[in-house]
């Protein structure tokens, strides 16, 4: 019988081999040939056109510079005393607040309703699903010149609208007053679908026997959603969220067609604000400075939403 | 054995349960088609507008055409700047996902299945690209491009778009390949593949899936995208048609028949596609968001 | 083919020892199974040997050759895995193919090879087949073919029953055997079922905690336990354990039960043991008696719970009598069959 309960000398035996060849791994032989081939195309890439125009957008906002040359004149933290002086950029500020809280406030708990209205067993519920969803695949160009469309004062939807009532139509997109709830509208138009897309999915994800045990234990159907389904959506509703704040820091290809920022600013965004007083009068140093102002705001969003909100997800 | 997480699937009704009550039904019908008409009636009259003449669209914006107008749709698609829009379009968009998978699948293996020094930071870096737009840095980005003398060429567009999609689609791939079952690795590895030779043989076909929804979140960005050919290319015969409908727009300012002949043409090939392919749209497109 | 040996294999993760100083050789030819708990190194060794994990000491050696700094491929091993990792991009025939076409071999030979393999493992008619086609058992076939077809100096198996259900993985136990009485070539097979590993190995290796517990034929372990924890181990059910201490030469518990024993060596009295008695080594009628708490008819034979002055000990008796929950059943251990270990150290006391 063979009993070795074996806890000996450790190395003993290793001696035995020259110790040259304990090579770090042996696995990992070939590891150069990868690295060397499969990192760097996007490493270069991603330097080249992300990390360093980011860097150099901190550095540009220090100077005033038309693009020309190199940035040599040197003014310190002006630009950015600039920004937060400047109307317009104020304006922009507040709209993309306000586009924010209409997506947290409307938008949002709209696409919820929907998405429990599309879950429901009924003939066409796919249907409606894509309908709703089509203007999310749109283009923001196309989407903001068909409801430039819409809403022109001479030939537009609105305009039939209000001459079908003998009224005379107005011209939303030109009022100052009217002109960016009239913008928000769009966004809502154009977006919800996403959001809804997003709850149809938390909602399938949902183990139906949960909402079985509900009704067997007697809740209505306000009851179950309230108590049951809106909990177990913590985590979608999170991430809606977190995809509206980024998506409205961008906004930008809609405005475009729709009021090009106007009019008089009333309808700006950062970035509509950063391409018509940066990139458009090639103000490198004062865009940049817009650049980095929202770059900011982009991160501490994320991070601090994150953060806070998102912890467990 | 190697049931990859499906892609979400929103598209597809579930089934089983009871069916609905009558009132129900009807507030559900309701609802729903008021919202949908809120939908379609924008996209419809867009397209039905580009059918009538001025006078009738500002008489009659809703209703269908008196006297069909064939020749508004006529004219564009038999002028060369449509085809030559959508052709730049579909090539920028072409080649921002081919260099976007390459580069991007390639990075996510080593990310995935090779362990060196620094992996975890360089991952990191990578991810940073998903905090701010392309718009933030969009100036440097211009001199850039510029400097290296690819203003005005589709490279200028194509490549700040690969790199700022690189860090999503990095994720997304590195996800799916690290849920491949690690067997398959050992197996190939037993079997005397080599890291290339098992991206090659193994990973590759069994990413389809992935290949899918990086591709078309990458095609979709670029062929809608406004901003980076805005700023990057000059000469309108390399425009793609975002660009082209706002320079279609300033052309013909007030004959909003002619624009609306062109915006619906511009648009029929994603509602075409949309529809074609819903499932694997939506799926990728919401993928981005939840994985 | 070729053996292969150990010599003070082990592996540390950081300062974090998993496997220390394990020595072992394999005969040319030889079935060895390890067998252990989860957790207990058994895959690490394995997948030590197949060269998919670094070892941080000691040696490898395939035949004659130290194989430490070597790649998989170049071991010459071959591995079926717990989830049988074939490929599912490629058929059957792609999934045994595809080593040896990485290894450069000409197309003709490939497929003599492949179908040899596959009519002895009769897989024939499944070649053309995605493994999703395929069965549980028609996978594990494959899985063993993809090995057997590259002509390996070991063979090594992780685990490869345990996604199978019972009665598949009695069937599959029996053809890895037929495969291995075939082709002959030495095989290591690493399992957590010591029923699996006592059926089909011609040595078992029992590990715990990264240590080599007791090697030897299976029988060998069943007699002759080395220690507490491959007595415990080794045998279904679990053999019965009373912790008692030593009184004038026979081991005494804390309640009064008293088991005599043959000692290997002198004991003093006080010394705390722990006496080992299989369920199936009681016979009926003796010293020992208790009330039956519980009673598991199989068929064959009858699980019988007692209850000795408080210990419910298991006791396997035949079918033949009928007991009944409540009754009182008394019964003996014989000396020849009763262990006795150390309570700290573990190690065997009694001769047997």
């Amino acid at each position: 019988m063979s009993q070795t309960s074996s806890i000996s000398a450790p190395r003993a035996l290793s001696a035995r081999t020259p110790a040259i060849a304990r090579r770090k791994s042996n696995r990992v032989r070939g590891t150069w040939p990868v690295l060397v081939l499969f990192l760097p195309p996007a490493l270069l890439l991603f330097t080249v056109f992300v990390i360093l125009p980011m860097g150099e957008a901190a550095w540009y906002s220090f100077y005033n510079w038309n693009g020309y040359g190199l940035p040599t004149q040197w003014i310190g933290t002006k630009n950015y005393e600039l920004i937060f002086n400047n109307g317009a950029f104020r304006q922009a500020l507040i709209n993309n607040g306000l586009i924010i809280l209409v997506s947290i406030v409307i938008q949002i708990p709209l696409a919820l309703w929907i998405a429990t209205m599309v879950t429901h067993r009924i003939k066409g519920a796919v249907m409606f699903r894509l309908l709703f969803f089509l203007p999310y695949v749109l283009a923001d160009v196309a989407a903001g010149m068909i409801w430039r469309f819409v809403y022109d004062g001479q030939f537009g939807l609105v305009a039939g609208i209000f001459n079908a009532m003998g009224m005379s139509a107005p011209f939303w997109l030109a009022d100052r007053q009217v002109a960016f709830y009239a913008v928000l509208g769009v966004i809502v138009w154009k977006y919800f679908g996403f959001h809804m897309m997003l709850f149809v999915a938390g909602l399938q994800s949902i183990d139906k026997s949960v909402l079985e045990a509900a009704d067997i234990d007697g809740a209505t159907g306000w009851q179950k959603f309230y108590r049951v389904t809106l909990p177990m959506l913590g985590s979608t509703v999170r991430l809606s969220v977190f995809f509206a704040v980024i998506g409205s820091l961008q906004l930008f290809d809609m405005i475009m067609p729709l009021t090009g920022g106007g009019p008089s600013n009333a309808t700006q965004t950062l970035v509509t604000f950063l391409y018509s007083f940066g990139v458009m009068r090639m103000q490198v140093g004062f865009g940049s400075a817009v650049g980095v102002v929202l770059f900011v705001i982009c991160v501490v969003l994320a991070f601090s939403y994150k953060r806070i909100f998102m912890k467990n997800d | 054995m190697t049931e990859t997480t499906a892609p979400i699937d929103a598209a597809t009704a579930s089934s089983g349960g009871r069916s609905e009550r009558l009132p129900t039904k009807i507030y559900l019908y309701t609802s729903l088609t008021i919202l949908a008409a809120i939908i379609i009636i924008p996209l419809v009259t867009t397209a039905l507008g580009g059918f009538k003449t001025l006078g009738e669209l500002r008489g009659n914006p809703f209703g269908l055409p008196s006297d069909w107008q064939w020749e508004n749709y006529g004219g564009i698609l038999f002028s060369q700047r449509y085809w030559l829009q959508m052709g730049n379009s579909l090539l920028i968009a072409g080649l921002t996902v081919f260099l976007t998978l390459a580069f991007s699948a390639m990075a996510a293996f080593a990310f995935a299945h090779v362990k060196f020094f620094g992996s975890g930071f360089l991952l990191n870096y990578f991810l940073i690209g998903l905090m701010f737009p392309a718009a933030t840095a969009i100036l440097p980005l211009f001199i850039r491009i510029r400097d290296l003398g690819l203003l005005d060429t589709y490279w200028g567009v194509v490549l700040p778009q690969v790199a700022f999609g690189l860090g999503m689609s990095i994720l997304l791939f590195r996800n799916f390949f690290r849920n491949l079952p690690s067997e398959l690795f050992d197996a190939a590895f037993v079997d005397g593949a080599g890291y290339i030779r098992f991206f090659w043989s193994i990973t590759l076909p069994l990413s389809r899936p992935i290949i899918a929804t990086v591709g078309i979140i990458s095609f979709v960005g670029s062929w809608n995208s406004y901003i980076l050919p805005l700023i990057m290319l000059n000469s309108e015969s390399k425009y793609p048609w975002p660009l082209g409908i706002m320079v279609y727009r300033g052309e013909f300012s007030t004959d909003w028949q002619l624009i609306l002949a062109f915006i619906t043409l511009t648009i029929l090939p994603t509602v075409i596609v949309f529809f074609a392919a819903q499932k694997h749209i939506i799926a990728g497109l919401t993928a981005g968001a939840v994985k | 083919m070729a053996g292969l040996e150990l010599r003070n294999i082990a592996k540390s993760y950081g300062s974090v020892s998993v496997i220390e100083g394990i020595n072992l050789s394999v005969e040319d030819g030889e079935f060895v199974a390890l067998v252990g708990p989860s957790g207990c190194g058994k895959s690490t060794i394995l997948r030590m040997v197949a060269g998919l994990e670094d070892i941080t000491g000691g040696d490898i050696l395939i035949g004659d050759n130290v194989v430490n700094e070597l790649t998989p491929r170049e071991r010459n091993i071959a591995m079926v895995f717990q989830s049988y990792a074939l490929y599912p991009h490629m058929s059957v025939y792609k999934n045994m193919a595809f080593n040896l076409e990485l290894s450069g071999k000409p197309k003709d030979e490939i497929d003599r090879r492949v179908r040899e393999a596959a009519r002895m493992l009769e897989l024939e008619p499944l070649l053309d087949r995605k493994p999703n086609q395929l069965s549980g058992g028609q996978r594990q076939r494959v899985a063993m073919g993809r090995a057997v077809v590259r002509d390996p100096a070991v063979f090594l198996f992780d685990e490869p029953l345990s996604n199978l259900d019972a009665k598949l993985r009695v069937q599959m136990r029996s053809e890895i055997k037929t495969l291995h009485r075939k082709v002959g070539v030495t095989s290591i097979y690493v399992t957590h079922d010591q029923v699996e590993a006592m059926t089909l190995a011609d040595r078992v290796v029992v590990l715990n905690h990264g240590v080599i517990q007791q090697e030897g034929s299976p029988m060998e372990l069943y007699r002759r336990p080395a220690n507490l924890f491959v007595a415990g181990f080794i045998g279904s059910p679990a053999m019965n354990f009373f912790d008692a201490v030593i009184e004038g030469g026979t081991a005494r518990t804390a309640n009064g039960l008293t088991f005599p024993f043959v000692s290997d060596q002198q004991l003093v009295d006080g010394h705390k043991v722990v006496v080992g008695i299989r369920p199936e080594h009681f016979l009926t009628g003796g010293a020992l008696a208790g009330e039956v708490t519980f009673v598991e008819p199989t068929g064959g034979q009858t699980f019988v719970t007692l209850d000795l002055a408080g210990h419910q000990t298991m006791v396997l008796v035949s079918s033949e009598q009928d007991i009944d929950t409540g009754a009182s059943l008394s019964v003996s251990a014989p000396i020849e069959r009763t262990y006795i270990f150390d309570a700290e150290a573990g190690n065997r006391l009694s001769r047997n």
